[in-house]
């Protein structure tokens, strides 16, 4: 007569080898494969380089002679650390003492939330970074001679004092990258956490279902 | 982490945590990566504990959300499947017990989906429904039909393979 699955799990368990804990090696300074860890990590990391990172344009810019371009980027920096710090709270306060319903709905609001954001900062972030570049140059003395040189006899056409192709190619470019920056930001996610996200999704599907049964 | 801790705290119940990860793993590299990353969150997570449930239900549902919740290190070889055999290139033999009975059980667990895997192991573990039902988030009626269509499940993978 078969085992029932009660049966084999107990006498299984009897055998004295089947319950021997791995050794535990630099626990303490081991970095943290958790989902949650890992965010957590890269937030940090990415937070503190953009900061770094804002210093430098601008100090730059001001060498390069264009202020214009290094005080709007170091504004958008600093604009984007801000709303990740907020977004960093949320997910440290992710309880993991809670049901697996709750934590997982938990993780996964989070993370909704923190796509969301970054999809929707990525819309202005890329045309800002163009407009803020194309600024940036405008103003700058240095470009204009080299624009001049560049253009020569070239004259730009004004229609009712608008350079008209100009604007259009701008508008044009600032539309492009306003579509693809959201999507550009999905993509860079799914690379990374694409797995992880999908088994999220799953779970949570499959606990709905048993929730409704 | 403190050796007294995890001597005092986590060791008497590292039966529960390795059942868990072994679970959710299909490698001996996974199944350490799983278990030493409980023991971490459990240790970082400890003020969490107030009291409201018992040391050993609070760490089993402790180690089933950070279960839920891990990357594993490289994707695993094994194809999940519904047939009732494994694919051959599933077998890692560092990951077995010497029991072939509880092997199989394993196997045909952990073609359960996560949340199955989650139930079952609370009810083998003799969890009252009511207790399940708190750890899972749902209620225990719900997790009285779902133990009954696993067992069913687990039932039909091991027939004939086990006596």
């Amino acid at each position: 007569m078969e085992r029932s699955i009660e049966r084999i799990w107990k006498e299984g368990f009897l055998e004295s080898d089947a319950l021997v804990a791995p050794k535990l090696n630099n626990l303490y300074t081991r970095k943290s494969i958790h989902i949650i860890d890992k965010f957590t990590r890269m937030f940090k990391i990415n937070l503190k380089a953009i900061v770094v990172f804002s210093f430098v344009v601008l100090v730059a810019s001001f060498f390069a002679k264009i202020p214009v371009l290094g005080v709007l980027m170091f504004i958008l920096f600093n604009t984007i650390v801000i709303v990740n710090r907020k977004l960093l709270k949320g997910l440290k306060e992710i309880d993991k003492n809670v049901s697996s319903y709750q934590y997982l709905k938990d993780f996964d609001n989070w993370m909704k939330e923190q796509i969301l954001t970054n999809v929707k900062m990525s819309r202005f972030i890329y045309p800002y970074i163009f407009l803020a570049m194309l600024a940036g140059f405008w103003f700058s003395s240095s470009f204009q001679e080299t624009l001049d040189e560049v253009l020569g006899s070239h004259q730009i056409y004004f229609l009712k004092g608008i350079p008209v192709f100009w604007v259009l190619g701008i508008l044009l470019i600032t539309g492009v990258l306003a579509y693809f920056g959201g999507a550009l930001y999905k993509l860079d996610l799914k690379i990374v956490y694409g797995r992880v996200l999908k088994k999220l999704d799953e779970i949570i599907a499959d606990m709905d279902e048993l929730k409704a049964e | 982490m403190s050796n007294d801790f995890y001597t005092t705290s986590i060791f008497p119940h590292a039966g529960m945590i390795i059942k868990i990860c072994r679970a959710y793993t299909d490698t001996q590299e996974d199944f350490e990566d799983y278990y030493q990353e409980v023991c971490l969150q459990i240790w970082r997570s400890r003020e969490q504990f107030r009291g409201e449930s018992k040391w050993s239900t609070w760490i089993y549902r402790l180690s089933l959300n950070i279960c839920l919740t891990l990357i594993k290190k490289k994707k695993n070889n094994r194809q999940h499947t519904n047939s009732n055999h494994l694919p051959i290139e599933a077998v890692d033999e560092n990951h077995s017990f010497t029991d072939e009975s509880l092997n199989l059980l394993y196997d045909a667990i952990r073609q359960l989906s996560e949340i199955d895997r989650a139930v079952i192991l609370l009810y083998l573990e003799e969890k009252p429904y009511e207790i399940i039902a708190d750890i899972i988030g749902t209620s225990p009626n719900n997790i009285a039909v779902r133990i009954t269509r696993i067992k069913e499940r687990l039932k039909k993978r091991l027939d004939g393979k086990v006596n």
